[in-house]
């Protein structure tokens, strides 16, 4: 029997690295009230332009990984301009659609300009050092560290700042804050930004903690959906709770269930908590 | 002065006529080249091997022709490319059946062309003969007309099997396989060998292709604590894999296909998380004196364990079709394939030394260039010698050669 402790720290970091395209995709269902698929193939896109800069150019992978926020926040809020804003006032099932095309538009645009083969950035692997029984890598703690610090500057910015404020307004009610003067295509313009770049980072992690290919993203889009549901759609607390949730349980479900089946257990998340409680984890407000 | 009837008359003209006329029939017979075609793989994922296998053929067909070809008749070769792709490997084929009306075909590369062509050929009586692995490839029922000088994956686990078994320090053992056709069949062929050996295997689990990471699969195979992970997959997945294994400071041994553990694979871990592990794969005969003649027809045919094959495939055709007598057809070869390729029979070492035993009434057993090319009744071969490799500082370096 494997130490059970290091299947949860396992979950833990890849729950961390969730976190961030959850929380994304969580807040901007709500304040733009359709699941955007897109956000996971941003991860993608991330992990890409980090490569580009980081082995192509010879950037250190901190310069990449900031390179990375601001260029996948970019492409999000071009993709909402071209794409999704024309088709503000359609029924949540139109945009939802939509946004899948653009998942498999910007998976073939990676897959054209590098190919399809696995990856890696230009870091020396390293060997985990043993903690109590514990194997811990150094960029596994790195990446939970950066990850969580984002996650609370997001919270931080959603509850104290101005734009925050707004955002959470029109999250709630977008004609009422409308009509009390916030801008509402300048909050979703922030919002789509914001949640590109925290998506486009995560790729930068899960290419370090594992590798990049143009599937990469695309992949984890049961396991953010679930945890975005299992967390309550719109609360980023929620989304990271649940990000953490499915990150443990698809580890440790590798126990019990053969580890090729290991995306079963994010449908099943979602399954049993539309069943037992379709607000998730912090609805209340659902 | 002798009278002759007209019934004497018509005997003798008769005899005459035919005797007269009978070199012309032979020498025109003779003269018309038999059609053979080759199916390598010029570009595309087999690009890196099908131009060799191809001057291998080309090299036999050259040494036949100039041996007085098969039963007084040369062969006419005709060069199809597959891309590497099952449906142009269908077209390349047509062509060859309809158009040039060959009676064999040599050198598939891919077994996703081979599988594809089989039909075809089976149906228009075309004799296959290639390097393609999938245990599919001989399966079911194609009359014969299907052969391969590649091990099927039964042949290679078991090989893989007896290499490990010489590593007295590897007792405990697991296996990884990609989740493909054969991952089964090869790790239990592996895993019954070892056992055998008094090994014992200690997790035995089929991982997904494409993913990012392996970390779940590896806590869970090394939780058991192995002394050696069989690696059973492809370059992509076996680069995520052995950086995970790495990465948890695994200090055990690690084996892997050398079609997996390649230049790409050494690129895409570098040398630091390479370093040691082993990959094995089919040799060819390196003592053997056809293996000797194949290195000085084709110079640098030794990249890939594949163009040996091709040289032992048509040799392999051209002496089937000598031992049928004249008659030519892919049924011919198909039916004669095992008199000359299996023992009994004087061992021969070319085609040239099997004609001339053939043409005394001799039973011949060709020993090739891949390995002493012994069929079974389905069309794969019984044995084949494997070289192990290990990654020393970046490079691969042969280690030692595992004979059946």
């Amino acid at each position: 029997m494997p130490p059970f402790a290091q299947y949860v720290f396992n979950g833990v970091v890849t729950g961390g690295i969730l976190a961030l395209p959850a929380v994304a995709f969580s807040l901007l269902w709500r304040l733009l009230r359709f699941p955007n698929f897109a956000v996971s193939t941003y991860l993608t896109v991330g992990a890409y332009v980090a490569l580009m800069l980081n082995v192509g150019v010879g950037a250190r992978i901190e310069l990449a990984w900031l390179g990375a926020l601001l260029a996948t926040g970019t492409v999000a809020l071009a993709v909402d301009r071209i794409t999704f804003r024309p088709m503000r006032a359609r029924r949540p099932f139109s945009l939802a659609i939509a946004s899948i095309g653009v998942a498999f538009i910007l998976e073939n645009i990676v897959r054209f300009v590098w190919g399809n083969d696995f990856r890696s950035y230009a870091v020396p692997v390293t060997r985990a050092t043993s903690v109590a029984g514990l194997r811990i890598g150094r960029d596994q703690v790195l990446i939970l560290g950066v990850a969580v610090v984002l996650m609370a500057l997001a919270q931080l910015f959603l509850l104290r700042t101005r734009l925050g404020i707004a955002m959470r307004a029109t999250a709630d009610n977008p004609l009422l804050a409308a009509v009390k003067g916030v801008p509402t295509e300048r909050v979703i313009g922030w919002a789509t930004l914001g949640g590109g770049a925290l998506a486009g980072g995560a790729g930068v992690f899960l290419g370090l903690d594992a590798s990049v290919d143009p599937l990469m993203g695309g992949g984890l889009i049961i396991s953010v959906f679930a945890a975005a549901i299992l967390g309550g759609i719109g609360s980023a607390p929620g989304a990271l709770a649940g990000a953490l949730i499915v990150g443990i349980v698809e580890e440790v479900g590798t126990l019990l269930i053969p580890p090729t089946y290991k995306t079963a257990i994010g449908f099943t998340i979602i399954l049993a908590v539309l069943l037992v409680r379709p607000t998730g984890l912090a609805g209340a407000r659902g | 002065m002798t009278t002759m009837t007209r019934r004497e008359l018509l005997k003798t003209g008769t005899t005459a006529g035919l005797v007269l006329g009978a070199p012309t029939l032979i020498s025109a017979q003779s003269k018309e080249p038999i059609p053979i075609g080759t199916l390598c793989p010029l570009t595309g994922a087999g690009g890196s091997y099908g131009p060799d296998m191809q001057r291998a053929v080309v090299a036999v067909v050259e040494r036949i022709n100039k041996a007085g070809g098969i039963n007084g008749r040369p062969v006419q070769l005709f060069h199809e490319d597959d891309q590497t792709n099952a449906e142009a490997g269908v077209r390349a084929a047509r062509k060859l059946i309809d158009v040039n009306k060959v009676v064999a075909i040599v050198s598939t590369w891919a077994s996703a062309v081979t599988l594809a062509v089989r039909p075809l050929c089976v149906e228009a009586k075309v004799f296959v003969i290639g390097v393609s692995g999938a245990d599919a490839v001989t399966q079911g029922d194609h009359k014969g007309y299907i052969a391969r000088t590649q091990p099927n994956t039964n042949l290679q686990g078991r090989m893989y099997g007896k290499f490990a078994a010489t590593k007295k320090e590897w007792k405990r053992i697991a296996y990884m396989g990609l989740q493909t056709p054969y991952a089964r069949s090869f790790g239990d062929a592996f895993s019954g060998v070892v056992k055998a050996a008094g090994a014992t295997i200690t997790d035995d689990l089929i991982y997904e292709d494409k993913k990012p990471s392996y970390r779940s699969e590896v806590t869970r195979v090394l939780a058991t604590n192995p002394d050696l992970i069989m690696l059973g997959g492809y370059t992509p997945d076996s680069v995520v894999m052995v950086k995970d294994i790495y990465k948890t400071g695994y200090k055990g041994a690690i084996l892997a296909p050398s079609f997996a553990v390649n230049a790409k694979f050494l690129e895409g871990v570098g040398p630091e998380v390479a370093e040691g592990v082993w990959h094995m794969d089919r040799a060819p005969l390196f003592d053997s004196p056809a293996y000797k003649e194949f290195l000085a027809a084709v110079p640098g045919g030794d990249t890939g364990p594949y163009a040996p094959q091709a040289w032992d495939q048509i040799t392999l055709v051209a002496l089937a079709l000598a031992a049928g007598r004249g008659e030519v057809s892919g049924t011919v070869i198909k039916d004669n394939l095992r008199t000359v390729s299996n023992p009994p029979g004087t061992a021969v070492y070319s085609f040239a030394e099997g004609a001339k035993l053939l043409g005394e009434g001799k039973k011949v057993n060709y020993e090739g260039a891949s390995g002493s090319c012994d069929f079974d009744q389905i069309g794969d071969i019984l044995s084949a010698p494997f070289i192990v490799q290990q990654v020393r500082k970046g490079k691969s370096e042969r280690v030692m050669i595992v004979n059946p």
